[in-house]
């Protein structure tokens, strides 16, 4: 046996960095006194989340493996890991007026949501089917605990326990996946199979890799929330304490989009014949099923939950085009697309959010959609911004949302997924029923009772923050279609 | 002149409408718009009846000049035209009697709708159809002209339906307007059809080229029929619809809801000339088809004595007049189709005045009245109000074509150049007319003796508040009446007589081979006598029914019950249309309403697309049981579904 | 060889069996036993392939942890099966259905399996050559060096894990009376006792 070199860590420092922090913050936590604890933890760890941004950011050069090449950091994985970083650090800010109020404002919190945060950047880094699999598994436990973290309600117990449930299971299907594909081709590395599959597109793949990739697909689909595997969505996003919500329907979502364009493009990406059948099925499903399922809802969270699957929908249009075999300009456009709309869907979905935590009334979240009755007039501040994000959210020209589907179709369009952009352009005018109708609601509805106030300073840089994101992107988009161009090239290079 | 003719009432209308709307707003200042708007819009019409004067002395001293041209309206490919004013005879003269009786309307209207809260407007409207009507007559081309026809047609809704809260008078607008558009689509085709064949709608094209067209034919429902019949037979349609000819008559008697200054002015002196207008312009197209002239003589005549027959029983004043004048329009149209185009526009110009008065001077009798129009609660009004009175009679005694007022010389033309004709059909058109001519003067002094003499059937309270009419509705009453009188005997000699060639120009094209004008001068003397005579019988018909024994219309009525009954209501055409057009009009449009728009088109389409969204709504929702095993049965059949997929597609 | 044979389907077949067993035994206690005899059997085949640290780490770690703690729970959670089996019936139709269909679907993909010409090489992989590794370093080089990350990556798992665990749990309950050392220890008289001098014969 060969001595083994000890692998080349400066490349997973981000990681490291991440995973030590967290452990110093948990320490942190339990040795300093109860009341105070959870307060300070929460700001460490919100600084934690930011300089590991700056660290991403600094440790790139180009494409580089490390750890036997199960470990990988490209431009793609900084774009993805910065979106993820920022949507949990955004979610961390937003928690702790909710968390106070509900008085289960512990440190733990913060804490989880960190390490959660390092499974979705194990993830995004991920060039092995084992090195995927540790990342979604911690990532998926300590969203688990967390959406049970209200645990004196039964609702947050049961949403917990469901994801948990339904995770294994899904769990499980990936498993099983990997093992198909790796008793098939005998290996887990995404570079080995990439050179294994390498121009395989002609003459086939062994049966047992094709339903091995359908069963992963099915795997991340549920991560992604994306029709059939969506189910627990509604109820999760319902039951778990909102900042919970908030960071559910964005970071992970982005982590496991990211999953899924790097191991459909990279090992299977010569079998896009094999695999865009699937993701064009789960995104009309998803898209067609966010529209229509939303239409009855009462409460705004389950809303959201069926908004965001809708907005998976949407996103995976781009995925199917990246499937468009022969040209890879093509596929480059449709997970340029994926990439601007999922930067685009953070900042709505953060906004929308921020606004969801304010509706309190006698010091207590309400949830129901009438309850935004009169908004307009009672405070036209949030109504604004609210209408902004749901504006944006039903694809309204000039806001950011209108882009983002934009890209995705023309995307699909260049791909020659006519059919698929019909489907999207017409859900999405079904969607706009309700994401309008919210906008009704706060400006023709008669008043109901006004929202608790004040408004603390950071929902309102939040708040300010996403809609001027939303608002004005479409005046200076480039940076952000630059650095998705990067991502981009990165990737299939 | 000639542009000031015909724009001052268009200057005049859109001031009136700006103050239409500046009265909305301000209600106490009323009184002091109303004066604006008709001292402003009388003043234009005036003005431009004064510079009509003297553009038709100069036109016609000056022959036939250009065309005015204003602005290229439409130059696309072929199709190229002008907004262009015609000077030519005809078109000034129409342009003169237009604007002359007009501005008497207008000067009128200050009287008669003097205690109408809505005078602006009123006032507006009426200016308004002044220019309408202008655009129409001087008109140099099919389009322009159509665009004169259309806006009439407009001005004529808006004016009969101007007392809004009136059902009846809406209704009554509604339905000129329709019948209108039978007509109108008629006209429209007729003009495509021009275009199709000369390739341009300019009249001095069209007209050079109609000679060589003569025997041009054109398809029409795969079959073949020469051009200038069929084009000329759907522009008969449309001046059919407009001037209310047997057929597409039905809307005028009930256009009548409107206020009388209307009747006078739209539905007496000038729109519904239009249509002999019209047929006069395009004389050198009607002279090429003989089957077109015979079917305007036997329309205009049948619609002489249907209406006439009608006008006989009817009791609103103003209906009996309303089918005088659909009476007289015949005679007009008799006139052109025998080809005496001139001795039709001489009818036409001498009704004007004539009818003008009848209609003003019901109006005035009317408003004595306190706005009772029937007949049988008048009686013995000649000593309350004697200057409506003698007015009355001077209008009675030129539509009943009495020596020496203007409607003798007319009516005689015609009926002489009918005779003249020497044809079948132009002597049908002369025995009806000579009847027509005896029932013309029966109705109308049964009108009068019903209206002014025997005992007062009115209440007493209407009968304490008759008065005499003020100064600024005698008036024009009085320069009408003028008209009425010295009009025949002063333009014979310019219309009809020796001087006519000179007079007319060339705007008027009339065949070597058709000389029945010509002719009309060398008729026997029983001829030229019958009129008169039928006349004077007809007075004193309804002398003796109506004065000296009263008993005897009622005996008469009842006597020939069925006939009676037929005649009062109108020939049944009303009834006739209602069975044939109204109702299954409004039976396919409730079905395609309810069926077809309602639960076919909102049906499937919004309607039915919100309804199967909220259908799948509620299911997609429905789905969402709460249960974990039902969702993880749903992941499970998903992932089997994807397999079984790719195994039986894919693999 | 037919030792070696003979001992590898007899153990095969007793995990197996457990492993039914396990799933279908009616008590729950038995299940955990028959679960510690599987257990049990996979670590003897473990020992047939020469892989005796994951053999004693087996059974270490599985039966002498993970099972007995399994078998508190169990008897500690008055858990009745039977009712968790309620409406099996009800869904065995159609699940069964779809399982079936899975299952032969997947039967159709296994029937295409082949070895890959490589693969008797890699079989030989867990006993390095000549003895020149031990089994226990071999193993030790893997997780430590070679796949570091994964085990790392694992050990933040357990620890996720373990703080959940804590979290959702664990509650500090008022009104319960806990016994502190420390302040036990730092108790002292001065806090506690107060001498009074009680003049004699006044009583109290």
């Amino acid at each position: 046996m060969t001595q083994l070199a000890f692998p080349d860590l400066t490349l997973a420092l981000p990681e490291i960095f991440l995973a030590a922090a967290a452990m110093v913050l948990l320490m942190l936590g339990v040795f300093s006194r109860e009341s105070a604890a959870a307060r300070t933890v929460s700001y460490a760890s919100i600084l934690v989340l930011l300089f590991t941004i700056v660290m991403v950011g600094l440790v790139t050069d180009g494409r580089a493996v490390t750890f036997g090449g199960t470990f990988i950091v490209d431009t793609f994985a900084v774009y993805m890991k910065a979106l993820v970083l920022l949507s949990a650090a955004a979610a961390i800010l937003m928690s702790r007026e909710y968390l106070e109020t509900n008085k289960i404002f512990r440190f733990e919190f913060p804490v989880l949501v960190v390490l959660a945060a390092l499974g979705m950047l194990m993830m995004i880094s991920a060039n092995d089917l084992i090195a995927l699999y540790l990342g979604i598994e911690l990532q998926s436990l300590s969203l688990y605990v967390i959406a049970s973290f209200q645990r004196d309600s039964s609702r947050s117990a049961e949403a917990g326990l469901k994801y948990f449930v339904l995770g294994a299971l899904a769990s499980g299907l990936l498993l099983y996946g990997m093992s198909l594909v790796y008793g098939f081709s005998g290996s887990t590395g995404f570079d080995a199979l990439a050179k294994l599959f390498h121009g395989d597109a002609e003459h086939g793949v062994p049966l047992g890799v094709t339903i091995g990739i359908v069963f992963i697909i099915a795997g991340l689909a549920f991560k992604v929330s994306a029709v059939p595997f969506h189910m627990w969505t509604p109820d999760v996003y319902e039951g778990a304490p909102t900042p919970v919500t908030a960071l559910f329907a964005v970071a992970p979502k982005i982590a496991a989009m990211a999953l899924f364009i790097r191991i459909m493009v990279g090992p299977f990406g010569d079998l896009s014949d094999q695999w865009q059948q699937v993701i064009i099925f789960i995104s009309v499903a998803s898209m067609l099923l966010g529209a229509f399922a939303a239409i009855n809802q009462t409460n705004i969270k389950r809303l959201m939950a069926y908004s965001s699957i809708g907005n998976m929908g949407y996103a995976l249009i781009g995925l199917a085009a990246a499937g468009h075999s022969g040209d890879a300009e093509i596929s480059a456009s449709g997970v340029e697309g994926m990439l601007v709309y999922l930067a685009i869907y953070m900042f709505m979905n953060i906004g929308t959010f921020a606004c969801i935590l304010l509706m309190r009334r006698q010091g207590r979240h309400v949830e129901d959609i009438s309850a935004l009755a009169g908004l307009g007039k009672s405070n036209p501040a949030l109504a604004l911004a609210l209408g902004i994000f749901m504006f944006s959210m039903a694809g309204i020209p000039p806001l950011a949302g209108f882009l983002g589907k934009l890209y995705v179709f023309q995307a699909a369009i260049r791909a020659e997924l006519f059919t698929l952009a019909i489907i999207g352009v017409l859900a999405s005018v079904v969607a706009a029923f309700y994401y309008l109708r919210i906008v009704k609601i706060m400006y023709f509805d008669a008043p109901e009772e006004e929202f608790d106030g004040p408004v603390s300073f950071e929902m309102k840089s939040i708040l300010v923050v996403s809609s001027i994101f939303i608002l004005f992107f479409i005046l200076l988009p480039v940076p952000l279609l630059d650095s998705a161009a990067a991502a981009t090239a990165s990737l299939f290079n | 002149m000639y542009l000031a003719a015909v724009f001052l009432p268009l200057i005049g209308a859109i001031i009136a409408g700006v103050l239409a709307f500046a009265k909305h707003g301000a209600e106490d200042r009323g009184p002091g718009l109303d004066r604006a708007a008709q001292w402003v819009t009388s003043g234009a019409m005036l003005l431009a009846a004064v510079a009509a004067i003297f553009a038709l002395m100069d036109i016609v001293s000056g022959g036939n000049t250009q065309a005015v041209e204003i602005f290229t309206w439409i130059d696309s490919g072929s199709l190229e035209f002008s907004w262009e004013l015609r000077s030519d005879t005809l078109s000034i003269v129409m342009v003169t009697m237009v604007t002359v009786v007009s501005s008497m309307i207008h000067v009128y209207s200050i009287g008669y709708m003097g205690h109408d809260p809505g005078i602006p407007r009123f006032m507006g409207y009426l200016s308004l159809f002044t220019f309408f009507m202008l655009m129409l007559v001087s008109a140099n081309n099919l389009v322009q002209l159509f665009f004169g026809w259309e806006g009439v047609g407009l001005a004529s809704y808006l004016l009969i339906g101007f007392w809004y809260d009136r059902p009846a008078a809406n209704a009554a607008a509604i339905k000129a307007f329709v019948v209108n558009r039978v007509g109108d689509f008629g006209f429209a085709l007729g003009i495509f059809a021009t275009f199709m064949l000369f390739d341009s709608v300019s009249f001095d094209t069209i007209f050079g080229l109609a000679g060589e067209k003569a025997g041009a034919t054109m398809q029409v429902f795969g079959g073949e029929f020469h051009a200038l019949t069929v084009i000329c037979l759907l522009l008969f349609v449309g001046a059919m619809g407009k001037s209310a000819q047997l057929g597409l008559h039905t809307w005028l008697p009930d256009a009548m809801e409107g206020p009388t200054p209307v009747s006078a002015l739209i539905h007496a002196a000038t729109m519904v000339t239009a249509g002999v207008f019209m047929v006069a312009r395009l004389s050198p197209l009607f002279e090429q088809s003989e089957i077109a002239l015979n079917v305007v003589v036997i329309v205009g005549a049948s619609t002489a004595i249907f209406a006439a027959t009608i006008g006989c029983v009817q009791n609103d004043i103003k209906r009996v007049i309303a089918y005088s004048t659909m009476s007289q329009l015949g005679y007009m149209f008799f006139a052109l189709g025998v080809s005496a185009y001139s001795a039709g526009m001489f009818h036409l110009i001498t009704h004007a005045f004539f009818k003008a008065l009848l209609f003003l001077g019901a109006g005035s009798v009317i408003h004595a009245m306190s706005d009772e129009q029937d007949m049988r609660k008048m009686g013995g009004l000649y000593k309350l109000i004697p200057v409506t009175y003698v007015l009355m009679w001077i209008g009675s005694l030129a539509l009943a074509g009495i020596w020496p007022f203007a409607g003798f010389f007319s009516k005689d033309i015609v009926l002489e150049a009918a005779f003249a004709a020497n044809t079948g059909v132009g002597q049908y058109a002369f025995w009806l007319g000579i009847v027509a001519a005896f029932l013309t003067a029966f109705y109308s002094w049964r009108l009068l003796i019903m209206t002014f003499h025997g005992t007062s059937r009115a209440d007493e309270v209407t009968l304490a508040h008759v008065h005499e009419s003020p100064k600024v509705m005698l008036i024009p009453l009085a320069v009408l009446a003028l008209g009425a009188i010295f009009a025949g005997f002063a333009l014979f000699t310019f219309f009809v007589g020796e001087a006519a060639p000179e007079f007319w120009g060339n705007s008027l094209f009339v065949l070597e081979s058709h000389k029945a004008l010509e002719d009309a001068h060398h008729v026997p003397l029983w001829v030229k006598f019958a009129p008169l005579v039928v006349g004077l019988a007809g007075i004193l018909l309804a002398y003796v029914m109506y004065m000296f024994a009263p008993d005897l219309p009622k005996a008469l009525a009842s006597g020939f019950a069925r006939t009676y009954r037929f005649v009062l209501n109108k020939w049944y055409f009303d009834e006739l249309y209602d069975i044939l057009f109204v109702r299954p009009a409004f039976v396919l449009g409730r079905g395609f309403w309810k069926s077809g728009d309602g639960d076919l088109i909102d049906g499937v389409g919004p309607d039915g697309i919100a309804a199967a969204v909220r259908d799948i709504a509620r299911r997609a929702g429905a789905v969402q049981s709460g249960y974990l095993y039902h969702y993880a049965f749903a992941m499970l059949l998903g992932i089997a579904g994807l397999v079984t997929w790719f195994l039986v597609v894919g693999g | 060889m037919i030792v070696q044979a003979l001992a590898f389907y007899l153990f095969a077949i007793m995990t197996v069996a457990a492993a039914v067993m396990v799933v279908s035994a009616r008590n729950p206690v038995h299940s955990v036993l028959f679960l510690i005899l599987a257990f049990f059997n996979s670590a003897a085949l473990f020992v047939l392939l020469g892989a005796e640290f994951l053999a004693m780490i087996l059974v270490v770690v599985y039966v002498g942890a993970v099972a007995v703690l399994f078998m508190f729970v169990v008897m500690m959670l008055d858990i009745s099966f039977a009712e968790l089996r309620e409406g099996f019936l009800q869904y065995l139709p159609l699940g069964g259905i779809i399982g079936l269909i899975l299952l032969l679907e997947l039967a159709i993909v296994l029937g295409g399996f082949v070895f890959s010409p490589e693969a008797s090489e890699h079989f030989a992989a867990p006993i390095p050559k000549g003895g020149a590794v031990s089994n226990t370093e071999a193993l030790g080089e893997i997780i430590y060096t070679n796949y570091v990350y994964f085990f790392e990556a694992a050990g933040m798992i357990l620890l996720v894990a373990m703080i959940g665990a804590i979290v959702l749990t664990h509650r500090t309950r008022s009104g319960v009376h806990k016994q502190r050392i420390s302040d036990q220890i730092n108790r002292r008289p001065e806090d506690t006792v107060e001498v009074k001098d009680v003049p004699t014969g006044s009583g109290i």
